[in-house]
């Protein structure tokens, strides 16, 4: 069954119990971040603070002042970069639409960190047994681990005001829709969030502004680049590089066929060369 | 230096820095393709534990990247003739180099085939060369954006992945052919010696460089195929490429 | 309406229901210094410099009553608006009739009401007689025009008219309204008045007693209402009975109940109330022949508020302190002024989760030299609210039982585990002592088990009461006698365990049983009543004012009231019998006080605050006459010609009161991990500041640094002409946990409301400029 995580900003009241939930369930570590100037506690979402309430200050056309929140976290895509460019395969698709990071798999490339579309992944620095460093991806699970037990994910249980919901991708998407109505007077520019290029997302937002307001590409795609590299480079390598090794073991066989003359004295002595001249 | 080996005379081909430079940089080039196999497919896996984990096979890339690029300016420090000539030799491209490759798809597989004269390098040559100049820009260029990808835009970030995996594929490719040339290619393997004593048997010389070989020859380096001994050519260059 | 609170960031539970009505229709006004997550919310924001809701409320009286949206018939009998009053009665150049400026107060004679020979009150229910308490209000606040209100609070005209016109409708019989407040009303010199201002726009709009009506204090903490409920306060006893002073009218019981009862209402019961609750302190101790040990009770003539405590203990008046859950030296009004005092105790005792600031007030991250603290500090560790068992009430006065979640770690004990060790203690320490200070000890009562260990249930049972001959539980305060045969810890939740085995604060059905009342969860006091005075919600028959906002109703064939909620009366009482329509029982009259006596006068008048950027343009009374004015070191006012800004303080939903049990947990710290001051765009151009800069922040008190955060959020007001700035600040930070800063109350002044001494931390002037 595929689910979303409907997040409703129209309702958030910017409280970051989300926030608070995430870190509590995945038992993440807090990260203290400079002083960025305004209610938002991290720039981003990292690889220990999954989720990150971003706080916008926005002025509207018609000079209309708007605070604006937004849970900011792993959309989930259904055509994700991140699965397609990892060299591990470490990174995949669950039943329920959301997508992991293995992290036994994880080899801490941080390809994918590079190629996400929505700037979401990051590497954690972790230490091993014998207190040696290593690296991993790290980024919002959708809490499959709690859906798999018939939970919703933290940030969603926890949220009082209904801003982030969870159920069926479906019913989800009809009630974002709905809402969309409602919301529409207050905020014009109200829109729903769910980016086709990159084939829809698991997480889906009602914003009240334009994605931009909101620090989201406006049409975002799975990167060409990583589809060139992965789709058409890589297969397009292995092949060339298995065409090659065929190629000249063939060679070398069909000199043992018809070119018996030559044997291993030639190595030192260039060939014999009846065929070249 | 012409010099006597099992009864042939030789000729100096490649100076000691240029094979020195070749071998660093053949050894870096599979040192790079060997640290980063587990990445490019999940069935070098197994490689992870012999570079001691991901991590180390990441830095023992990164090692091998910089000792990938040094030999360049090795070459250009120590021995710039021999890089220079190299240089122009391969973008260096006559009628007998376009009629070089007809011929040579027969001659790789054991087949006669008349290829003409050709020069210090032969055009096969001088095409691997300049392929693998351009995929090694490939690979450094990108590698550095890579290497350091917060200090460069995201789209040239996200670029760099595809080209240095285009670099990796048609690089690994030629060296294939570039190896079996030197050593499993019944005539070609005769160069091999060239790149690790220096100097080929001048019959080599006249039969796979004629036109190096005619050179030799007016400027009396050598005498004919009985020639004395004398001094090595002016311009010998090295081969990066081959 | 929302004003002085901010429930998005401090009560955000409570916001989950005002979103969901906003869902439904209703609309959510903000009224607030500064722009608030709960003005991102709301449907329309009015900004209003601090310390001028009076004047706001006051212009919307003003609206209310000109443009005659009131509830006509709700305030012709539900409120004393018919009532004339004293003929002496005045007021001029803000201040009633009555003041004596050298005592800073009020002879009351003249706020009284016109009676007949009977002494039965005067009345014009026509509201038409100029004496009438309408009449004088509209007299009054006719000089709130909204032009006159907004050259005051810097509301600018469209949204304030936009305000005026949306809740003024909610006087429409078949429409209420709400008003939520919070410390952003309470924390000023006229705090009360604030909250009685809001009161009486209710009254008009007949929106007390009524479902989706009334004022909403939002409590600071998630037990305020349950402490103030048992007096964790100097001048009550539990139950709301006047704390008696050391004079004449309180000299002996008889004394003090003849004093304290009313005539009418249903504090004609308080002397019931009063013997119950001495029989419980003192059990066998209490007999009718001590006076059930009146006596034994403390009697003082001085203000014992927080403020009072700490000046007394900087002039070395005080010894010893228990800091039960109190950060002083953070959270305190002239906090550095109150670290200070805190230097003269030979004892202090602070009962906590952490060692707080104020345990720690002695050591050098505080800026204290140890050496020179003679100070002894004792640090109990306390358990958290997951690892104790007890009640806590919600301000809609729900008693919720919470059960222990976990063990608490270490020596940490649950608060009524230390009381009770303390109190077992002390009572054997004064064993067989005889003296005079020995008596109220011995006298004690103190029966909740043995050992270390209290029996909660032994208490829950004590506040219920019970027969002292039987033991048995008593149904309710209904049957609690004042000749000592019963005992009860706090009358007003007497009922809540009326008999063994149901305690019905731990019930948790959550089925709606009409109305959104949810009766069989959980107990409000009184008597499980959800909506206090809700006889108002009926009109003069006894039927609902309107379809939907039914509360109870008179059923003519039972006779008797039905309906939702538990009657705030007889259930037989009909609405044609004696007091029938008097909804407001705790009053003596019986209706709401639109003319009421809090110590500033009948009417909220505005008075500027303590502090304030521009002279008073109602009255030449530039602050409240009534407050006391603390003169004594450390507590300079500062002017506008150096310190020109207006600054408030407030809290982040992220942080928790004075940051001790937030600023000690990780996730809480890292989502606000750094002292700021919030100003407008324009505040900074003028001085030079950018947003991230350090700044240094200057009252009359003392200065702190923290980071600037430039933003749309703050404007300055124009007032008169004027342009008035205004920064605000978190008060959550000190020099302990994971995250710290600068003090906010290094800034704020000793001075407190007339009537309550509830500190003004929300207005006072600053200065600010960069650091460097």
């Amino acid at each position: 069954m595929e689910y979303i995580k409907y997040i409703d900003v129209t309702k958030c009241d910017g409280c970051r119990a989300c926030m608070v939930a995430c870190k509590n369930w995945n038992d993440l570590p807090a990260e203290f971040e400079e002083f960025h100037g305004s209610y938002q506690s991290h720039k981003k979402t990292t690889a220990n603070t999954w989720n990150v309430l971003t706080f916008t200050e926005h002025v509207t056309a018609d000079n209309q002042f708007e605070w604006l929140y937004r849970h900011s976290s792993c959309l989930h895509c259904t055509d994700a970069a991140c699965e397609k460019v990892c060299p591990e395969n470490a990174i995949s698709y669950t039943e329920y639409g959301s997508v992991v990071i293995n992290a036994d798999q994880c080899v801490g490339c941080g390809y994918c960190v590079q190629n996400c579309t929505f700037d979401i992944i990051e590497l954690a620095t972790k230490k091993d047994e014998n207190g040696k460093e290593y690296k991993v991806a790290q980024k919002c699970t959708l809490c499959t681990d709690r859906i798999a037990e018939g939970l919703q994910p933290a940030c969603a249980t926890v949220c009082h005001t209904d801003a982030i919901m969870f159920g069926e991708k479906d019913k989800m998407l009809k009630l974002a829709s709905e809402r969309l109505n409602q919301v529409k007077e207050r905020y014009p520019n109200a829109n729903i969030y769910n980016p086709p290029g990159v084939g829809g997302t698991h997480t889906v937002y009602l914003l009240a502004e334009r994605p931009s307001v909101y620090d989201l590409p406006e049409n975002p795609e799975t990167s060409y680049t990583a589809k060139l590299w992965k789709d058409v480079a890589q297969p397009a390598g292995k092949l060339l590089l298995g065409a090659s090794v065929m190629g000249v073991v063939g060679a070398y066989l069909s000199n043992r066929l018809f070119n018996k003359e030559v044997d291993e004295s030639s190595l030192n002595e260039g060939g014999k060369d009846d065929e070249q001249k | 230096m012409m010099s006597k080996n099992n009864n042939q005379e030789t000729v100096r081909r490649f100076s000691k820095p240029v094979i020195v430079a070749h071998w660093l940089n053949a050894f870096a080039f599979f040192a790079l393709l060997l640290t980063a196999l587990p990445m490019y497919t999940d069935f070098f896996n197994w490689l992870y534990p012999v570079f001691g984990g991901p991590a180390n096979a990441r830095l023992l890339h990164r090692i091998f990247a910089i000792m990938f690029i040094l030999p360049t300016i090795f070459m250009i420090l120590v021995d710039p003739k021999s890089f220079f000539h190299w240089i122009k030799q391969i973008i260096s491209w006559k009628k007998h180099d376009f009629q070089f490759f007809a011929p040579f798809a027969k001659d790789f597989i054991g087949k006669h085939a008349d290829v003409p004269k050709q020069d210090f390098y032969n055009a096969g040559e001088k095409l691997n060369s300049i392929v693998q100049i351009l995929t090694t820009i490939m690979l450094i260029g990108s590698g550095i954006v890579m290497w350091g990808p917060d200090n460069f835009p995201k789209g040239l970030v996200l670029w760099a992945y595809p080209i240095h995996n285009i670099g990796v594929g048609l690089a690994a490719t030629l060296v294939v052919g570039h190896i079996y040339l030197s050593i499993g290619h019944p005539k070609s393997k005769a160069s091999l010696r060239g790149m690790i004593k220096g100097d080929v048997s001048l019959e080599y010389a006249k039969e796979h460089h004629g036109r190096w070989y005619d050179e030799l020859i007016q400027q009396e380096v050598v005498q004919g195929k009985k020639g004395k001994k004398s001094k090595a050519p002016s311009n010998s260059g090295k081969n990066l490429g081959v | 309406m929302i004003i002085g609170a901010n429930p998005a960031e401090n009560h955000p539970i409570s916001f989950k229901w005002l979103l969901q009505a906003q869902e439904n229709g209703g609309k959510i006004i903000s009224v607030d210094p500064r722009f608030t997550r709960t003005s991102s919310k709301a449907d329309m924001y009015g900004a209003l410099r601090s310390g001028t809701d009076i004047a706001f409320i006051g212009g919307l009286f003003n609206y209310v009553i000109e443009n005659n949206l009131y509830h006509k018939e709700y305030v012709a009998k539900y409120t004393n608006a018919s009532f004339l009053v004293h003929p002496d009665f005045d007021f001029e150049d803000g201040l009633f009739t009555g003041y004596d400026e050298a005592k800073r107060s009020y002879d009351r004679a003249t706020w009284v009401f016109q009676r007949d020979a009977e002494g039965k009150i005067l009345k014009d229910e026509t509201l038409t007689n100029e004496r009438t308490v309408f009449q004088l209000m509209k007299k009054h606040y006719s000089r709130y025009d909204v032009d006159s209100v907004i050259a005051v609070t810097g509301t600018d005209k469209e949204s304030y008219l936009k305000i005026a016109q949306t809740f003024g409708a909610t006087g429409h019989p078949d429409k209420t309204g709400t008003i939520m407040y919070a410390m952003g009303t309470t924390q000023h010199t006229v705090g009360s008045q604030n909250v009685r201002s809001y009161a009486m726009l209710q009254l008009l709009l007949g929106n007390v007693g009524r479902p989706g009506g009334g004022i909403n204090a939002l409590r600071g903490e998630s037990n305020v209402q349950g402490s103030t409920d048992f007096a964790l306060l100097s001048h009550i006893l539990p139950g709301y009975l006047g704390v008696p002073t050391a004079s004449a009218k309180h000299a002996t019981l008889k004394d003090y109940i003849e004093n304290e009862t009313p005539k009418s209402g249903y504090w004609v019961n308080k002397p019931k109330f009063i013997v119950s609750l001495l029989k419980a302190f003192y059990g066998p101790n209490a007999t009718p022949e001590n006076e059930f040990g009146y006596h034994y009770l403390s009697k003082g003539n001085k203000n014992y508020s927080h403020i009072s405590m700490f000046e007394a203990m900087y002039n070395n008046e005080i010894k010893g302190l228990f800091a039960f859950g109190q950060n002083p030296v953070v959270g305190g009004p002239n906090a550095g002024k109150e670290q200070a005092a805190l230097a003269n105790l030979d004892w202090l005792v602070a009962v906590d989760l952490w060692e707080t600031e104020t345990a720690a007030f002695w050591t050098k991250e505080a800026g204290m030299n140890p050496a020179d603290i003679k100070t002894e500090v004792f640090l109990l560790p306390a358990a958290a609210s997951f690892e104790k068992e007890g009640t806590v009430s919600n301000s809609g006065r729900w008693m919720q039982y919470r059960w222990k979640a976990i063990d608490s770690k270490g020596e940490a004990k649950a608060d009524l585990e230390i009381i009770h060790s303390l109190a077992t203690r002390i009572k054997k320490l004064y064993a067989g002592d005889t003296s005079a200070k020995a008596l109220p000890i011995n006298a004690l009562y103190w029966n909740f088990g043995h050992g270390d260990h209290p029996d909660i249930d032994l208490v829950a049972r004590e506040i219920n009461g019970y027969d002292t001959v039987t033991g048995k539980l008593v149904a309710n305060f209904t049957k609690l006698m004042d000749d000592g045969s019963t005992a009860s810890g706090n009358w007003i939740y007497s009922g809540f365990y009326p008999e063994d085995g149901k305690n019905l604060s731990k019930r948790r059905d959550n089925k709606d049983t009409g109305m959104g009342n949810y009766l069989n969860w959980s107990f409000s006091w009184p008597v499980n009543r959800r909506i206090l005075y809700n006889r108002a919600s009926a009109n003069y028959n006894g039927q609902p004012w309107a379809k939907g906002k039914e509360v109870i109703w008179w059923d003519d064939l039972k006779q008797e009231w039905a309906g939702y909620d538990v009657p705030d009366f007889l259930k037989t009482k009909a609405p044609s019998a004696a007091g029938g329509m008097d909804p407001f029982i705790m009053l003596a009259d019986g209706v709401g006080s639109l003319f009421g006596a809090l110590n500033e006068g009948p009417f909220p008048e505005h008075y500027e605050p303590y502090e304030s950027p521009i002279p008073n343009a109602f009255s030449s009374q530039e602050f409240n006459p009534t407050i006391k004015v603390w003169t004594g070191k450390r507590n300079d006012k500062g002017g506008i010609d150096k310190y020109p800004i207006v600054a408030t303080t407030y809290r982040v939903t992220e942080h928790w009161q004075s940051g001790a049990q937030s600023r000690n947990q990780e996730w809480l710290s890292e989502l606000v991990s750094d002292m700021f001051v919030e100003m407008s765009e324009e505040l900074a151009k003028e001085k030079g500041i950018k947003n991230k800069d350090k700044i240094i922040v200057t009252s009359a008190r003392g200065s702190i640094e923290a980071y600037a955060m430039v933003t749309k959020r703050f404007k300055p007001y124009t007032i008169r002409d004027k342009q008035i700035h205004q920064v605000g600040m978190p008060w959550h930070f000190g020099f302990k946990g994971f995250v710290t800063g600068a003090i906010a109350n290094h800034l704020t002044p000793h001075i407190g409301d007339a009537n309550t001494m509830i500190p003004e931390f929300k207005a006072f002037l600053c200065d600010v400029r960069r650091a460097d």
